[in-house]
């Protein structure tokens, strides 16, 4: 089961983690290396499709994730799956994070501003992620994990049905500078087909990335129970 | 502690290039990308690829600072492990 490297003895990594480090290499290379058209007040910057936008689509992704974790352990009350869901939830923060401060970063060099209210994807954004960051501060509230297991799960179902309502629903009906808005879909305005050869890459790598994230934190917060479990039998 | 302290300088630090008040949601209302500091303007060079190199580093140092702190929590486990 457990593959040994022979000369180290230390235990190899998954071989998909190998894939992936290629792969995000290659998405790294392909993103500043690939010929960009010109679009005006965009330029260069276009090339933040291919890292900008995937923050979000693996935010989405990680918070569905940690939305199913969360509904397997209110039907199985297995702790496992509260840490599975909790973890989820902490790196969809964590690339979320990454999501607000790329795009604010951009929006300076082409809207002219680090942030405005006058934007609400960005407003908006910045909403979900803060229902989000309520999930931990709830579950610093209880010091039973039962408890805390259960009304974090609850918290998490009302939390991730908000996303899909404040990333997409909503800043579509109203007039935008971002891509994507008012209507449009988010391609429209970079419409060259070859930026899509990058960006679903760079989705794909960003996913396994924060799958690869979420594991290491999953089998921390293991092991301490474990430990824990240890001290008090 | 100390990395909460130094974003939120820096958001108070960049919060001074900002403008005070909304314009119109049109992408015209933009104002010029090199109005600035030399740092705004030096970002602003070369059809704003430096832009892209600081969302790229953005996300770097984000992920890189969260393994910094799982790497110390293993560590703090491993010391409270019994030999």
């Amino acid at each position: 089961m457990l593959r040994v490297n022979p000369v180290t003895h230390m235990p190899k990594l998954s071989v998909w983690k190998y894939l992936l480090i290629l792969w995000m290499t290659a998405v790294l290379v392909a993103g500043f290396l690939i010929r960009v058209p010109e679009i005006p007040i965009l330029y260069e910057t276009s090339r933040n499709l291919f890292f900008h936008v995937p923050m979000w689509f693996t935010m989405s992704i990680v918070f569905a994730a940690g939305l199913v974790f969360s509904i397997r352990y209110l039907i199985s009350s297995r702790m496992r799956f509260d840490a599975l869901a909790e973890s989820a939830t902490l790196i969809g923060i964590l690339f979320g994070l990454c999501g607000l401060l790329t795009g604010s970063l951009w929006a300076r060099f082409t809207w002219g501003t680090w942030w405005t209210f006058a934007e609400p994807k960005m407003n908006l954004s910045a909403m979900a992620l803060m229902i989000y960051v309520a999930y931990f501060i709830l579950r610093s509230a209880f010091d039973d994990p039962e408890k805390r297991a259960k009304v974090a799960a609850v918290y998490n179902v009302f939390a991730a049905t908000t996303v899909p309502f404040l990333l997409y629903i909503v800043p579509r009906q109203l007039p935008s500078l971002h891509p994507g808005a008012d209507g449009n879909p988010a391609f429209s305005d970079l419409t060259a087909p070859e930026l899509r050869l990058v960006f679903y890459p760079a989705v794909i790598g960003f996913i396994g990335l924060a799958v690869w994230i979420i594991q290491l934190r999953y089998r921390y917060v293991m092991l301490g129970k474990r430990l824990e479990r240890h001290e008090s039998g | 502690m100390t990395m909460i302290f130094s974003i939120i300088t820096l958001l108070v630090a960049s919060a001074t290039d900002t403008l005070t008040s909304a314009y119109s949601d049109l992408w015209q209302g933009v104002q010029d990308p090199e109005h600035g500091n030399v740092i705004m303007q030096a970002m602003a060079s070369q059809g704003l690829i430096y832009v892209v190199l600081g969302v790229s580093l953005i996300i770097w140092f984000v992920l890189i600072g969260y393994l910094v702190r799982l790497d110390k929590k293993i560590t703090n486990l491993e010391q409270k492990l019994p030999e």
